[in-house]
Order: C-alpha cells, then structure tokens, then sequence
C-alpha cells in the first residue's frame, strides 16, 4: 500500500483568536490531482500554505510525503520546500530583470546549482524553447505562466501546488496552462495540489474539496 | 602568568586532538586515548632529556621533529595536490582505509608526543615555578583533560566540518609549529628564512653562471637591480613565507580540484545537481581547515619576527686603548663580573671607527673575546636569552656553547689574552677585524630589535 | 617480460616520476645544508662526480621523453574516434562513461542541431556521434614537456660535463686557444649600450691571422670558440711595469691586474723584496671611461712592510721618478678575464627557457578562452553509451552531456524545439 503524500488528521491553523482552519483531515494519494475550492477567507490558501512548508500547523498532524511538517525544524522545513514541493502562483513573481531561462536558474539555485542545460531543458518542454532569452516583460501572462511551470518543476518535486495560477489568464491560456500540467504530472507523475475560485478549472483535477470557513464541506471525486 | 605563558601549547595540543578526531571520525575513541597518551609521553621524554643532557640538544631534536614533521607535510601536500589533479575518480579498493589505520595512530601519537615535549619546554627555564616532577604531574593531568575535552567538544562541531587527510595533517602540523613559535629556542621560520636567504643567492649564482649571464659591470643597474632583489634580506622573508605558506595553499588547492562525482547515470536532474552540490558544499567545508592552518602559521611567522622575550643586552661600556694599543677588561669591576655568565658589551673608539664587542663566560667555563656582530648580517648586535644569544638582524639564535667558534651568523671571535687581573686585546685587532668582517657586510645599522 | 616492461614503461612515464626526483634532491638539498653552508654547490659537485646521482638526475628527462610519447598516444588514440568509426573509445580517457537503455533507441544523428545550438561541431563517425568544442591542450602539453625535457637534460650535461677554462684575452696578443692558434686580438671595444638591459657593449675583434679566421665575440649571447663559450666576466688591465728603489734593481714584470671600473684597486707583491705596489685606474676627470678610450692613468701606492713610503700617479707609457725610487709602465692595455666554458647544455637550458614561454603564452589563451571539450554516443545493440571529456569549464560541458542523455533516456515531441 502506497504512503499518501499529504495526510492531515485534526489539522488546524489559527491566527490569535482567529481559526483560519479548523480540525481537517484529509489524504491525498501520490499522483493525485486535487482541487481545492472556496470563498475568499474560506482557509484554503491557509491549507496551500500548511502543505507547502510555509507555515506550521496550530494543531493536528500533517504529513506530506511521509515526513512529519510540525516535527521539522526550520531547516529542515527549508530543505522540505527546496527538495519536495514547486508552487506556482497566480502573480508569477518572476525577476523581472532575468531572463525566462535565468528565472529557471535562479530556482536551481536556491535548491542545489544551477544548471542551464536542464533549464532550456524545462522551458522546451512547458514549449518556450524560442523564448530562453526572453525577460518577463516581454512574455505574455499565459508564457509568464509557463516559465513558472517550468520553475517550478524544475527541481523534480513529488508535490505541486498551485495557487490560482489561471487567475490572471484568458481562457485559452487557461487551457493550455492546465493541459501542460496535465502532461508534465503524466511524465513525472508528482501530486497536483491547485486552489481556484473556478469551477472549470478544478474540473480537471482527480477531486475537489471544498472549504468554507475552515471547513471541509464537501468533496467531489471526478475521476479516480 | 607562567600559566599564560603555557597557554600556547595548551592550545595548540587541544587543537591537534581536535583536528586528529574530526580527520579520522572512525576512530575516534582510540584515537582520543593515542593523544592523551603520547601528549604525557612526550612530556615526560622531554624532562628525561633536559635533565640528561643539559644544553641546546634537546632543544635541537625536539626543533629537527617539529621542522621534519613540517617538511613531511610538505611532502604531502605534493601528492595531495597530484592526486587530485588525476582523472581518476577516488580510490574505492578500500587501500585508503587500510593506509589510514597506520596513519591516523601515527599521525596522533606523533603529534601528541611532539605537543608534550613542547609543552614540558616551557618549565625548562630558570623560571619555571614547578620541579620537573610536579611539573610532568600537571602536564599528564592537563594532557588528559584537555583530551577528553577534544574528545567531548569535537563531537559538537558540525558535522559538515570535514577535514581532507592532508588537510588533517597541515591542521596538526601548523598548531606543532604556532606552540613551537611560542618558544624562542625552538622558533622555526627565522632560520628557514636565513636558509631560504642563503639558497636564493646560491641558486641565483649558480643560475647566472651556468647560462652564461653577463655580470653586473655590463648589465644597466636598473635591471640589476631587480636582480639585486634576489639577493636581499627580504628575498629571505619573503622566500621563506612562500616555503611556510605554500604547502597549506597546496592542500586547498588539491581539495578544489577534487574531481565532483560522476552523475551522468542518474537520470533526474535535480537529483544530479542536489549531488553535485553536497559535494561543492562539502569540497568548501573541507577548505576551512587548511585556511585555518594558514592563519595559525601566519600568527607563527609572525611570533617568530616579533618574538614575546626579553633579552639581555646590557649599554656597551666605553673603553679606551693604552698607548701600546692594549685595551684590558677587568675581571670584575663596578657592576661587571666577567664569569658571571652574561654577556657585557663594550665601545671602543678609534678615532672615527667605533668597534662593539662583548666578553662573555661560556658554559664551557672559557671566557671568550667576540664583536658584537657576525660575518653575515648588518651589525645590530647581539642579546642573550635562554641557553642562547640572538642575532638582532636575522633572528638566528646561537646556542651560548658556540659562542666563540667562527662562522656563520656567530659573533666574531676576537684574539685576547686571559690574564688572572682580566682580559686584554689587542686595539689594532679589534679594528682590523671591525673593519674587515663588518664593514663590508654594509653599512648602517638598521632597527631590528 | 612483458609485464616487467608494461611496470618499467608504467614507471618511467608516469606523472609522479618527476616530482619525485625533485623531491628527492630538496631533500638531499636539506640533509647537506645541516653540515655545510655551501649545500647548492656541494650537492652540484656530488651529482657531477656520482654516476648514480648522474642516473638519478636523468630520469628527469627520461621521464619528460616518456610522457612526450604518452600524450602523442593518447592524442592519437583520441583523433581517432573522429575519424575511424572502429576505434573503440578507452574508458581512461574520460571523465565520464554512461550507458543507457532507451526505448525505443534514438536516432543520434537527431541530436546534432541541439549540440550545434550549445556551440559544438558535431559528426556521424559510422553510427556513432561524435561532438566537440575549443582546442585540444595536448600540443602545449608536450610543448611543455619538451621544455622540462630540455632543462634537465641541460641540467643533467651542465653538471656532468661542464668544462671551464679561465684566460685573460688582451689586445694585441694572440687569443688563448687550445691550440695556440687563435689569432690576433686586434681590439678590445667598450661601448655605451644601445639596448634596454645591457650597460656597456664589449666586442672582442679577433683578426683573420688565426684559425677561423677574423671574428668577433660580443657578451650575449656569447660567441662560440672551438666548440666553447667565450664568457667575458670582468675587465682589467695588463700592462708591464718596471721598478727600482735605492735598495732595489730594476724589477721588470708583465701583469695582468683586474683594475676595472676605475677606483678598483689590486696589489702587486714584489716578489723576494720588501716591496708591493697597490694599483687604481684613476677615473679621468673628463666623465670618460678609460677603458673605452683605452688611455690608463694608474694611481699607485708603494708600500714597504706596513708602511706607504710613496705614492704617485704614471700614465700608460709614462714614468715617475721621486727619492731615487722610479716607476715606469711602458705598455698599459685592455684586458678582459674571459671563461671559455665548454657546455652544450647551456643550448639547451636556452631552449627550456624559449619553450616555457611560448608554453604558457599559448596555454593561457586556450585553456580560458576555448578548453577542449568533447563526448561520444556509441550504440551498442539496443543500448546507448555516451562517453564525455573536458579540459576545462568541465559543469557547463557535463551539463550539456547529461541534456543530450536525458533526451536519449526520455524521447519527448518538445526535445527537438531549439531556440535558433
């Protein structure tokens, strides 16, 4: 039997007396596409940040990869988010003074050396194999998008979590941002973890839940 | 004070424990025991051979030890930076390991049994406030202390904190030659600076001559005068902080041209990188000690120029010559006592020259007659330490059992006559062998004290 | 044997054998300086005079020569996988070896624009590709072999076989040869020097009377004389004087004295009297250099026991007379104290020099601005090997080869999408 890359039991997540997240438990199998869906404030974006290593857990337990997050020191919460997880964010936070190929490297960087081989590598394969040189500026939204992909990809993690990341884009970019996902976790087979506001887009995932208030209202499997 | 004085080798063996366990990690715990034993061997072999046999010679064997140990490393250094130049990959056939079970022992028990003897230096003065066996008490004591401390505070360091095997052996051999350093009479770097001096004028000779070079008559003097530089002082200094320097240099050198672990087999790129940066990361923690070593031997360079002593170098007394041209020292007269084993420096003046010279009681219970300058050096005099009197040019130290012989940087010897009522020389000799040996040797005097 | 021969050939050609050596003659360096101060020239003497040092010493360009061969090898061996579609690569070559079993197996020749894109010439040798960039550092390698080859065999002659043979050549006098035969030394010039290293410029002007016929020797580089270097090494004076005092004949000497530059004194001992006379050039008052306009005025000091009882000054070909004492110097000419130093290792110590530089001239360039770089994939049945080598900017050159495997390893429609 598998380990579920991300296994909470009784998760919670406060600010002062505010409770972001209240008791959650949930699991989400290796390979899985999850979406994850809710109002503004509805703790979503808490439980992306949980996840990902970027903030600790009030209570409960969470799991991601079998490693233990609230047991982690900040070190090894570091190592966890270098290693483990790629996020891609609806604004991008690209460099803007690199190149697409240097955004990719910066992210190399950050988690062994870079390597601009493997970098041009990534960017042909989210297809801006004809925009290496290109600065942020100069791409439109969708390939702002890509390049982000790539970034995020680009150090092999096993968990990719998205955060809005079509929010800014037209429908077609839309599309072809989720279709390139959708091909990359076929190739890599890493879990897919994506918050969104849109129904059509947490359409393509394996199950979407949805949060209200900190809540786990509902969950919907469309496809297993 | 004594206490603060002993400070140095203290350190220095904590440090050697330190860096031997961090070297070898898999043996620690014999390794650990090694050092406490051969420190309080060492120790106790160094008060065996001060007691029997008194003068310079213990001092000699334990400074041939410290300098040999300092030319096997550069040895190693060598074949660390020609190893690592190679292709090839690390050696996997397990012979490095079973190299390292001779070596690690070897390496810790020579090394402690080196800081113990240069430890038991320091009580070997007339200053020391413990007996021999008090004092070989303390030092087994404190020997075991401080590696146990080793023991229990090299377990703390970082774990990263990787030590290559020459870098192991440079860490140990720089801490044997700063505690050495401490110790005026076992100082290392002047007299590898004079030998450095002496070779570069050699080699340069010999250079010129076997290409046939033209001589300075027909050479334009600027460009002799870089030539010049060659033979100068400071080619010494310099020439032997490149001796000091470079093995260390050569062993981080051979850790940055590790060779990185081949990844091509592994398929996923993050996994090479993540690889391939382990390694950069450690190759860089394994520098820390060589450049460490680097800053211990500068402080040791550095010990040696301005060594921490006082020396006895009492106000030359102004004589004069009789009309016969005899110049006579008294026995004793005013504060001078001739036997009393110290060094007293006189002025003679001979019209415009001045001639300074010392009589002195040599522990061979001969009095002898010498300039207050050698062959070699600018005349800045002599000073009487321990056991020894130092050449304040050069810094070479001459044990008290030389003074009198010529040669090299000893004082001059002078002809005299020992009569029952004191000493007496001859003027013209005097001045004859001023002008003969000093004045060519140059000029003004120069601050080197 | 054939093993013994693979150790001796494994042994002489080895990397090591050189520092080695070295090493071992700083340490013999080391234990000679304990007991004498002269440890350079006692250790050249003992090498000179030692056949077994001499042996010793002698591995040095033994070992240079091997390695000369080694590298032209492996040069050869490495031309050959661009060219011969047989040549099977040798693992030893490489930094790095791989293979890889793809599927389905990948057409090579696919990969060849990707790899021109990275900036390296590719080729299909047989079924095997072959990519590389920059300038192979092997010539400067043997270019510096050669010139440590050269020193030491210079060396290695030096001190075995230098013969040094000191004369004074004088003007107007045949020049000392072996054979006596040398001919007229017709003038000794010392010139100003034009150049930016030499100070003064002698020219030694042999006539045609002798064997070789009218020559000329200069300083650097020296003049070769029946197979020997003419080294001059100082100048100086020979002249003939003649000397009575009240309690002395005539005492009548030819010298040669090295009294040069002026104010440089030496002594002359009247032999089987009580007399020496000290000599100085004196320096004219003009700024001029006597040696050069060949007009000596010679300052003396007549000294008796310890005592100065006369001092003077004499032209060449003047005398002086005081007290009833006389001194005449008839003939006063140029000299110059000359080596004939018979070593032909000094040619090749030259050579050692000359080839160095040119060495690092040429390395420099090439290893920062273009290292050699290269990797093969060979098929082997359904498998690939990708084999990959660099002289320098080794990460970036690795990171390319791994590119090309991973393609290989994982085929993908968006690999072949390269920025042009």
């Amino acid at each position: 039997m598998t380990v579920p890359t991300i296994q909470t039991a009784g998760l919670t997540k406060g600010y002062g007396d505010i409770c972001a997240l209240k008791p959650l438990d949930l699991q989400v199998a290796e390979g899985e596409w999850l979406s994850v869906m809710g109002h503004s404030g509805s703790g979503k974006s808490t439980l992306m940040n949980l996840v990902g290593g970027l903030d600790r857990p009030s209570g409960g337990s969470l799991s991601v990869g079998g490693q233990d997050l609230s047991a982690l020191s900040e070190d090894g919460l570091a190592r966890f988010r270098r290693e483990f997880v790629g996020i891609i964010f609806q604004q991008h936070h690209l460099v803007p003074y690199l190149s697409a190929v240097e955004n990719v490297m910066l992210s190399q960087y950050f988690h062994s050396v870079p390597d601009e081989a493997e970098a041009r590598l990534a960017l042909e394969r989210v297809g801006l194999g004809h925009r290496l040189k290109n600065r942020p500026g100069e791409l439109s939204g969708g390939e702002q998008q890509r390049v982000c992909i790539a970034r995020a990809i680009i150090n092999s993690p096993k968990l990719l979590l998205g955060d809005e990341p079509t929010g800014n884009l037209d429908h077609k970019s839309t599309v072809m941002v989720l279709e390139l996902l959708k091909e990359l976790r076929a190739e890599d087979r890493f879990t897919v973890v994506l918050v969104t506001h849109n129904e059509e887009v947490a359409a393509w995932g394996d199950r979407t839940i949805y949060l209200d208030d900190g809540v786990l209202v509902r969950e919907e499997r469309l496809r297993s | 004070m004594f206490a603060a004085k002993l400070l140095p080798q203290l350190f220095a063996f904590f440090g050697i424990a330190a860096v031997v366990l961090r070297g070898y990690p898999e043996r620690r715990r014999p390794l650990a025991v090694s050092v406490g034993a051969g420190f309080a061997v060492g120790a106790a072999v160094a008060f065996f051979l001060f007691r029997n046999f008194p003068g310079s010679f213990p001092f000699e064997l334990i400074r041939t030890v410290v300098g040999a140990s300092f030319f096997l490393f550069w040895g190693i250094a060598v074949t660390a930076l020609y190893r690592s130049s190679e292709r090839a990959l690390p050696d996997a056939s397990g012979r490095s390991s079973r190299l390292d079970a001779v070596a690690a022992p070897v390496i810790a028990l020579g090394a402690a049994v080196t800081a113990g003897a240069l430890a038991a230096c320091r009580f070997s003065g007339n200053d020391a406030p413990l007996g021999p066996v008090p004092a070989l008490v303390l030092l087994l004591v404190i020997g075991a202390l401080l590696a146990a401390a080793g023991f229990f505070l090299e377990a703390k360091l970082p774990e990263a904190l990787t030590v290559s095997r020459a870098g192991t052996l440079g860490g140990v051999v720089a801490l044997l030659l700063l505690s050495s350093s401490y110790l005026v009479r076992l100082d290392l770097f002047s007299p590898l600076s004079m030998k450095v001096m002496k070779g570069c004028h050699d080699f340069v000779h010999q250079f010129m001559e076997s290409v046939l070079i033209p001589d300075h008559l027909f050479v334009r003097p600027q460009i002799w005068g870089y030539i010049g530089i060659l033979f100068s002082k400071e080619v010494g200094f310099w020439g032997g902080m490149v001796i000091w320097f470079t093995p260390f240099l050569l062993v981080a050198i051979a850790v940055r041209f590790e060779l990185l672990p081949s990844v091509g087999h592994i398929r996923q790129g993050a996994q090479r990188r993540k690889l391939l940066a382990a390694a950069i990361r450690q190759r860089r923690m394994k520098l820390i000690v060589p450049l460490l070593s680097l800053v211990l031997m500068a402080g040791a360079a550095y010990r040696s120029s301005f060594p921490d002593v006082e020396y006895w170098d009492p106000k030359p007394i102004p004589v004069a010559a009789d009309p016969s041209g005899d110049v006579f020292i008294p026995r004793k007269g005013g504060e001078v006592d001739l036997s009393d084993g110290k060094l007293h420096k006189y002025l003679l003046k001979g019209g415009a020259r001045e001639v300074r010279f010392f009589v002195m009681l040599t522990p061979t219970g001969k009095l002898t007659v010498d300039l207050d300058a050698c062959a070699i050096c600018k005349p800045d005099g002599y000073g009487q330490g321990e056991g020894s009197v130092i050449c304040y040019y050069c810094k070479t130290l001459i044990p008290l059992e030389t003074v009198g012989k010529p040669g090299g940087c000893n004082p001059v010897p002078v002809a005299f006559s020992e009569k029952p009522d004191g000493v007496h020389i001859n003027g013209v000799t005097l001045v004859n062998a001023w002008s003969t040996t000093v004045q060519s040797t140059g000029a003004k005097k120069e601050g080197g004290k | 044997m054939k093993r013994f021969l693979n150790v001796l050939w494994a042994a002489l050609s080895s990397r090591a054998l050189t520092p080695v050596v070295i090493g071992f003659f700083f340490l013999a360096y080391i234990v000679i300086a304990f007991f004498t101060e002269e440890a350079l020239i006692t250790l050249i003497g003992l090498t000179g005079h030692s056949l077994l040092l001499g042996m010793v010493v002698a591995l040095l360009p033994l070992n240079a020569a091997c390695r000369i061969v080694a590298e032209a090898l492996r040069f050869r061996k490495g031309r050959r996988l661009l060219t011969r579609p047989e040549t099977e690569p040798d693992p030893a070559l490489f930094d790095e070896v791989v293979a890889l079993d793809p599927s389905p197996a990948p057409s090579l020749a696919d990969f060849q624009k990707r790899l021109a894109a990275a900036g390296y010439r590719s080729r299909m040798v047989g079924e095997r590709l072959a990519a590389w960039r920059g300038v192979s550092l092997a010539p400067v390698r043997v270019v510096f072999l050669a010139a440590v080859f050269c020193l030491f065999a210079g060396i290695l002659i030096s001190v075995q076989g230098r013969v040094v043979s000191r004369q004074s050549i004088i003007e107007g006098e045949p020049l000392p040869t072996v054979t006596g035969n040398g001919g007229v030394v017709e003038r000794i010039t010392l010139q100003d020097g034009t150049g930016s290293i030499l100070r003064k410029e002698l020219i030694i002007k042999v006539g045609a009377g002798g064997q070789g016929g009218a020559r000329e020797f200069g300083i650097y580089p020296p003049g070769l004389m029946d197979g020997a270097f003419v080294y001059p090494r100082y100048l100086g004076v020979a002249m003939e004087y003649q000397f009575s005092a009240p309690d002395l004949p005539l005492f009548r000497r030819a010298v040669v004295l090295p009294l040069y530059p002026p104010g440089r004194e030496a002594t002359e001992e009247l032999s089987g009297s009580p007399y020496r006379i000290t000599y100085v050039v004196e320096r004219p008052e003009d700024g001029s250099d006597p040696y050069a306009t060949g007009k000596f005025n010679l300052g003396f000091k007549l000294i008796k026991g310890g005592d100065v009882v006369l001092t003077g000054r004499v032209p060449g070909g003047g005398e002086f007379v005081r007290d009833g004492y006389r001194l005449a110097i008839p003939d006063a000419r140029r000299m110059v104290v000359t080596d004939y130093v018979r070593d032909y290792g000094v040619i090749l110590i030259w050579w050692a020099g000359f080839l160095f530089l040119f060495g690092i001239l040429a390395w420099l360039p090439m290893r920062l601005l273009a290292p050699r770089r290269e990797m093969f994939f060979t098929p082997d049945g359904g498998s690939v090997r990708g084999w990959s080598r660099s002289e320098g900017r080794g990460r970036k050159h690795a990171a390319i080869f791994h590119e090309i495997l991973d393609l290989i390893a994982t085929p993908r429609s968006a690999a072949t999408q390269v920025e042009e």
